[in-house]
């Protein structure tokens, strides 16, 4: 990402100002590849793989190394991997119209490549959930089976539009029924028991480490915009795998004392006079192409909300017993800004567009994750006539480069800044 | 009697309670002749051409219905009840979790998610679905399954076009339990009466996305194929078990739902693959013929495990990828054709 943002093609023109701290991203990085290595080395240590919306801290608390099948994929992405991956995969059968990062982790596992450049080693369990799409479970478990690893899912139901409160709680019953069935399928398969009093220390972290992201997300509100979507992309890391540890809660501290400082002295992310239009920007970066984000500096544009990375930081609760635990885990799971109903997402893009002071949405219709990209019409159409602010639908794919095409994005991106331009001047 | 029609990717929505609510359930399929273009307005292109098909469908016709009920299917449609909330005019739009697992877990919430539909509809209608109403609904989908079971062994013995079939298995799903159980009777003595299986045919399986439209199926017999023996829910694994006598009919029906083959839909793979297995073992194939429907996922992502199974058995399976269209996909159908061909020498040599 570094050298994308210091790439040449942008010499002479508008570079973001990174936070002196976003640097120390690499300590969080290191310690959870340094950890996957001693856990790999000691025989009772083990490792999972997860995915995103699966309570990680579940797997700190067991002392499992959770490894991450999705964040290798965006590593593989990010150094350009990710295309010869997919092709790998649909070398083997699997079809184009696929997610790209089951298709990356898939030939990322075939081919054996190195962990740097997003390689990923056999678990010792897999386990993951339905709460944002069945992608997860249908790719986890075809993965488990090629692996000959145990497999373990959790069924998430459904938090459509307009679920009352009283269907909500049968569905949180549900999900803590499927606590006790993790919670013997790690005994069985791992020989490793539930520690209560690791428990409470491990969520008592996570919760500090949530309540740090949101607290950074609270400092975005400042104008100009101190932190944008193209550092928050990488440096949301810590709430991916490191949820429940120190390591992260450090790094984010330092960011916040950087936002902190910067906003005093009331400076952003651009150059001093540069921020014209503030952005959000909704599902999953271009991960081979995060020169994407920052080059919308160049027309005065700053990413400054984005809900996928505000996803992995929610309210979290500090509960007293395990039942009331579970039961507050449970209803986070279900509660992920990513996978919110229409009608949630309505309600909450615009509030975040008013909280935000946002003069436009980019929204992600991305053909690798349909859950996702369902509603962006209606979604689209709600903001414009609230909001009175310009939508554009960007279809594209995350970790996919072929789906990208240079030339026809920035077309759309020009015309996009032209709409905020002259919304603003009506405004005006 | 009134339809109260149910969006079902699979075979998901029990439709004892809605029979035992006083409906005639009806399966939306919408129709392949028509243009998606009102329901393309809120869909984006990459959702599978049946689930656009569908909302078009509904967009049309569902002041005709009592209502809608939606059953948890695939990652495509999930949250397009969302979309349907918002564009299609109802009466009454249920959303039934049906549960992915099977275990202890998922079957006490299937009861939950039972009588949450149970008390949503008599709220809405003023009726009472009493055990004895859907101890009698029971009774009448297994009349209908066991008949569809008679009908559908006689594929692989008479001369029975593929279109046949599927016709049977959508009037199963769309028309009224009597009229249809009815119908069933007639068919079974007509198919008895049909000459013996053609010489000219290869005996397939017929597994993948499911097939709602009958041009799909003539052209599978165009090109020398007969379907013997299928997964797909438009088909055997509506009617492979029965509902079990059980005291409390909905713990019937939680173990029925729980218990049908799976579909890609649902874990596990393995369990998809010992149906498949069985059906194999019941009923000698030729060949076995996987197809996806453009963007759907969840068979997308089985065919590779599944094909791979299944070849590793020694069958011959060939794998194709289709357009949800009426219009013969002369491409395909030539692939198609050259491999039964190819089997055709290989019989010989
Ligand atoms: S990109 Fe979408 S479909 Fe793919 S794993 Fe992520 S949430 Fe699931
Ligand atoms: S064809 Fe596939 S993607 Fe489409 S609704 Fe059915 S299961 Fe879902």
């Amino acid at each position: 990402m570094d050298k994308a943002k210091n790439s040449t093609d942008n010499a002479g023109k508008v570079v973001l100002n990174t936070l002196p701290h976003s640097k120390d991203l690499k300590w969080p990085m290191l310690w959870w590849i340094g950890m996957e290595k001693l856990y790999r080395t000691l025989p009772w240590k083990k490792t999972a793989w997860t995915c995103a919306a699966f309570p990680i801290e579940l797997m700190w608390i067991y002392d499992i190394f959770p490894d991450h099948p999705e964040n290798m994929a965006t590593v593989a992405a990010a150094r350009k991997q990710s295309q010869r991956l997919i092709e790998h995969a649909e070398s083997m059968g699997f079809s184009r119209d696929l997610c790209s990062y089951c298709k990356t982790n898939i030939g990322a596992y075939d081919t054996k490549i190195k962990k740097t450049l997003g390689g990923i080693s056999k678990p010792d369990i897999v386990v993951c959930t339905n709460a944002i799409c069945d992608t997860h479970w249908k790719w986890f478990q075809i993965m488990a089976d090629k692996m000959n690893v145990p497999f373990f899912m959790f069924d998430i139901p459904k938090w459509v539009s307009g679920t009352d409160e009283k269907t909500l709680e049968g569905n949180i019953d549900y999900v803590v029924d499927q606590f006790y069935d993790l919670m013997a399928f790690v005994e069985k398969h791992t020989g490793k028991k539930m520690n209560e009093k690791r428990l409470y220390k491990v969520l008592n972290r996570s919760m500090e480490l949530s309540d740090l992201w949101r607290e950074i997300f609270e400092h975005r509100k400042a104008v100009p915009s101190p932190y944008s979507g193209a550092e928050t992309s990488a440096a949301f890391f810590p709430l991916v795998v490191l949820p429940g540890v120190q390591v992260g809660i450090n790094f984010f501290k330092k960011i916040l004392a950087d936002i902190k400082s910067l906003t005093a002295k009331g400076e952003g992310t651009m150059p001093k006079g540069n921020e014209k239009y503030r952005i959000m920007w909704e599902g999953i970066p271009f991960w081979y192409r995060m020169r994407f984000m920052y080059d919308l500096a160049q027309y005065g544009a700053v990413i400054a909300f984005e809900p996928y990375t505000y996803s992995f930081a929610p309210v979290k609760k500090k509960c007293l017993t395990m039942e009331e635990t579970l039961r507050d885990v449970a209803r986070l799971i279900m509660d992920t800004p990513y996978a919110y109903n229409l009608e949630r997402r309505i309600e909450n893009f615009e509030k975040w567009i008013d909280e935000y002071k946002l003069d436009g949405v980019i929204l992600h219709e991305n053909m690798s994750c349909r859950p996702s990209s369902a509603g962006m019409v209606d979604l689209t159409e709600a903001i414009m006539r609230d909001k009175g602010i310009p939508v554009l639908i960007l279809q594209c794919d995350m970790n996919d480069p072929r789906a990208y095409s240079e030339g026809q994005i920035k077309t759309r991106i020009e015309g996009f800044i032209e709409m905020m331009e002259a919304n603003k001047n009506t405004m005006s | 009697m009134k339809k109260l029609a149910y969006f079902d990717t699979s075979h998901e929505m029990p439709l004892e309670i809605i029979m035992a609510a006083g409906f005639s359930p009806y399966k939306i399929m919408g129709d392949v002749h028509q243009s998606n273009d009102p329901a393309d307005k809120y869909l984006s292109s990459f959702f599978c051409g049946a689930a656009r098909s569908w909302l078009t469908e509904a967009l049309a016709h569902a002041k005709e219905w009592a209502g809608i009920i939606f059953a948890q299917g695939c990652n495509n449609t999930n949250r397009h009840y969302d979309i349907w909330k918002v564009h299609v005019e109802t009466p009454f739009l249920h959303w039934f979790g049906a549960p992915l697992l099977d275990g202890d877990a998922a079957r006490k919430y299937y009861r939950v998610e039972l009588q949450r539909l149970i008390s949503h509809l008599e709220k809405q209608f003023d009726i009472k679905i009493t055990p004895e109403k859907i101890r009698e609904a029971i009774g009448k989908s297994n009349e209908i399954k066991k008949k569809l079971k008679q009908l559908s062994g006689l594929r692989s013995e008479k001369d029975i076009p593929n279109r046949d079939y599927l016709t049977a298995m959508i009037k199963c799903l769309t028309c009224p339990v009597d009229e249809v159980s009815a119908w069933l009777d007639s068919e079974i003595t007509l198919w008895n009466a049909r000459p013996a299986f053609p010489s000219g045919k290869k005996r397939f399986l017929l597994t993948g996305s499911d097939i709602t439209y009958v041009e799909w199926m003539d052209t599978l017999d165009d090109c020398g194929i007969r379907i013997v023996r299928d997964d797909l829910s438009v088909g055997e694994r509506f009617f492979a078990t029965l509902i079990p006598d059980a005291n409390d009919p909905l713990e019937s029906l939680i173990e029925y739902y729980t218990g049908i083959p799976k579909p890609a839909t649902r874990p596990t793979l393995q369990k998809r693959l010992d149906y498949l297995y069985q059906a194999l073992q019941e009923t000698k194939v030729d060949g076995i013929f996987s197809q996806n429907l453009k963007f759907c996922e969840p068979y997308a992502y089985d065919s590779v495990p599944v094909n791979n199974a299944l070849k590793a058995r020694g069958y011959k399976v060939i794998h194709l990828e289709r357009d949800f269209s009426p219009a013969a996909d002369q491409q395909l159908a030539n692939r198609l054709a050259a491999f039964v061909e190819m089997m055709e020498e290989g019989n010989n040599g």
